[in-house]
C-alpha cells in the first residue's frame, strides 16, 4: 500500500468547464475512494418556478437553467404543458422546434468534442472544432434572434417564423459546416495520438450502462439503445431521417465518436426538414389554466432530460421537477473512477461532457 | 402514452419495486417528490427501453417524520435522487447524506410548503 493522498478536484480546475467538485483518495495514483458535490450553483430555480412565475413564464425562467441547454428546457417544459392542457401544436412549429433542437445539438456536441480534444493536449483541433462551433451559434442567432438565451419555443407553438432569406443562409452555412464536421469526424477517428489515449479507457460496460440507468451519448457508446428522440413522441424525428447510433466499446472514444456521428445526423435532418417544412400557423392561442399533472421525456444534446408539472387550475403550478442528464450520470461517474489512474480523470470527466448548471439548477 | 401507476403504501414500496424492475427492460428515470402541505407524494418513475411512451410510476405518501426506504440496493444509481429528497424536501431518506446539493448555510427544505 502506498501513501494515501487526497486530490480535490474542482469546483474550479483548469480541465473542468462545470462547477462540480470531486475529492480524490489516491494510493500511488490510484484512485481508491472519491467524494461528489454538486452543490455550488444551486438557483433553486424549481422553487421560483412554483412561487414566482405564472405557467406562461416558466418557460422563459427554464431557459436560463443553462445556456447550453436552454432550447431543451424550454421545450421539455413547453410540451409538458402542452400535452397537460390537450394543445395541439401547428406542425411548422413543431419542424421549427425539430430545427433549433438538433441545431442546439450540434453546437453542444462541438463543445464537448473540442473540449475532450482540449484536455488530451491536442489544442489545434480543439481550436478548430469550436471554430465550426462558433459558426452553428451564428445560425442560432438567425433563426431564434439570440445567441445563448434562445426563447424560441413557448407555449402552444414557437416565437418565430423562418423567413426565405434566413432558410437560404441556413442551407449555403450548413452546407459548408456538414463537410467541416465530416473533416472533424475523421480527425477523431482516425487519429494516432487521440486513439492511444482514449482507447479502453473509462470504460462503462453494458452492464454497468444498464445497471447504472446511464443516459445519452454516454449509454448509446456502451451499446444501449436507449433514445427519448426514440421512445418518446414529442417531436418528429422520425419524418426527417433520424438514426440510432450506439458504439460497443464504451470508453472515451467511444463517447466522442457517437457525437461526432450524432451530429452528422442532426445536419442531415436539418437539411430534411428544410426540404419537408410544412405551410401554416406558428403559434395557436392558449386558454385555460392547466390541471393535473403531465410528464416528459426529451433527448437533450447530452441525454434524457425528463420535466414533470403539476397544476391545480391556477396561474401558478404546484410543482415542477426537472430532472437533467448529468443527474443521471453521475452516478456512474462516481464508480467509474475507483481503481483508474488519476490521470485519466479530466478526459473521462469531460467525456461525459457535465453541466453543472443543469444538476443544480 | 401508456402510464400504469401503481399506489403503494410506503412500507411497501421497497418489495414492489424489487419485483418488477428488470434493468433489461426498464430504466429508473427518477423519484420525485410533491409537498401536499404535511405530507409529501412520491413518485418513482420507469420508462421502457426500445418503446414509446411506455411508463411505470409507483406512487406513495410519506409524512415528514416517516423514513423513506432506499431503493439503492435494487437500483444503485438511485442514491443521487433519494439525496435530493433530502435536501430539498428535508426527507428523512434511509442512508441519505444532507448536503449534496445545498450547502450548510443555504434554506433548509425549500420545497416544502409554508
Amino acid at each position: 500500500m502506498g501513501n494515501r493522498i487526497t486530490i480535490p478536484f474542482g469546483s474550479q480546475h483548469v480541465a473542468l468547464p462545470e462547477p462540480i467538485r470531486f475529492v480524490f483518495q489516491t494510493e500511488n495514483e490510484k484512485i481508491v475512494d472519491v467524494e461528489v458535490d454538486v452543490g455550488y450553483v444551486h438557483r433553486g430555480i424549481e422553487k421560483a418556478c412554483m412561487t414566482k412565475f405564472k405557467y406562461t413564464q416558466v418557460g422563459y425562467v427554464v431557459a436560463r437553467v443553462c445556456g447550453l441547454c436552454a432550447i431543451s428546457h424550454t421545450l421539455g417544459y413547453v410540451t409538458a404543458v402542452e400535452r397537460l392542457m390537450e394543445i395541439e401544436v401547428p406542425k411548422k412549429a413543431l419542424y421549427l422546434r425539430l430545427l433549433v433542437s438538433e441545431l442546439d445539438r450540434v453546437h453542444s456536441h462541438l463543445l464537448a468534442m473540442g473540449h475532450l480534444a482540449e484536455v488530451a493536449g491536442y489544442e489545434n483541433l480543439f481550436m478548430h472544432t469550436f471554430r465550426d462551433r462558433e459558426l452553428v451559434m451564428e445560425l442560432q442567432e438567425l433563426v431564434t434572434g439570440n445567441r445563448i438565451q434562445f426563447d424560441y419555443a413557448t407555449v402552444g407553438g414557437v416565437n418565430r417564423d423562418l423567413s426565405l432569406e434566413v432558410e437560404r443562409e441556413l442551407r449555403e452555412k450548413l452546407k459548408d459546416l456538414q463537410e467541416r464536421c465530416l473533416w472533424l469526424k475523421d480527425v477523431f477517428e482516425n487519429d494516432y495520438t487521440i486513439k492511444l489515449r482514449w482507447k479502453g479507457i473509462g470504460v462503462i460496460t453494458p452492464e454497468m450502462a444498464r445497471e447504472l440507468n446511464v443516459v445519452g451519448p454516454p449509454a448509446r457508446a456502451s451499446g444501449l439503445a436507449t433514445d427519448a428522440r426514440n421512445e418518446f413522441n414529442y417531436l418528429p424525428f422520425k419524418e426527417v431521417g433520424y438514426k440510432l447510433i450506439t458504439m460497443k466499446d464504451g470508453d472515451i472514444y467511444a463517447r466522442n465518436m457517437v457525437r461526432a456521428e450524432e451530429t452528422l445526423n442532426s445536419l442531415e435532418m436539418i437539411f430534411n426538414l428544410l426540404d419537408g417544412m410544412p405551410e401554416g400557423d406558428i403559434k395557436v392561442p392558449v386558454k385555460g389554466l392547466p390541471e393535473g399533472e403531465a410528464f416528459v421525456r426529451i433527448e437533450a444534446p447530452r441525454g434524457e432530460l425528463f420535466y414533470y408539472l403539476k397544476g391545480s387550475k391556477k396561474l401558478i403550478l404546484d410543482r415542477l421537477r426537472i430532472k437533467v442528464p448529468t443527474f443521471s450520470n453521475i452516478p456512474v461517474m462516481k464508480e467509474l473512477f475507483i481503481g483508474m489512474d488519476y490521470a485519466d480523470v479530466p478526459a473521462t470527466v469531460i467525456s461525459f461532457d457535465p453541466c453543472l448548471s443543469c444538476t443544480a439548477r | 402514452m401508456k402510464v400504469e401507476e401503481i399506489k403503494v403504501s410506503l412500507r411497501d414500496v421497497r418489495r414492489a419495486i424489487k419485483d418488477f424492475y428488470n434493468p433489461d427492460e426498464w430504466h429508473f428515470v427518477t423519484v420525485n417528490g410533491t409537498d401536499l402541505g404535511g405530507k409529501v407524494e412520491l413518485k418513482w418513475f420507469f420508462a421502457k427501453y426500445g418503446e414509446e411512451e411506455v411508463f411505470t410510476v409507483f406512487t406513495s405518501e410519506a409524512s415528514y417524520e416517516d423514513e423513506i426506504p432506499t431503493i439503492t440496493y435494487i437500483i444503485p444509481s438511485a442514491w443521487i435522487a433519494e439525496w435530493e429528497l433530502a435536501d430539498l424536501l428535508g426527507l428523512n431518506v434511509e442512508g441519505a447524506k444532507k448536503g449534496l446539493f445545498l450547502d450548510p448555510d443555504s434554506p433548509k427544505a425549500p420545497l416544502r410548503r409554508g
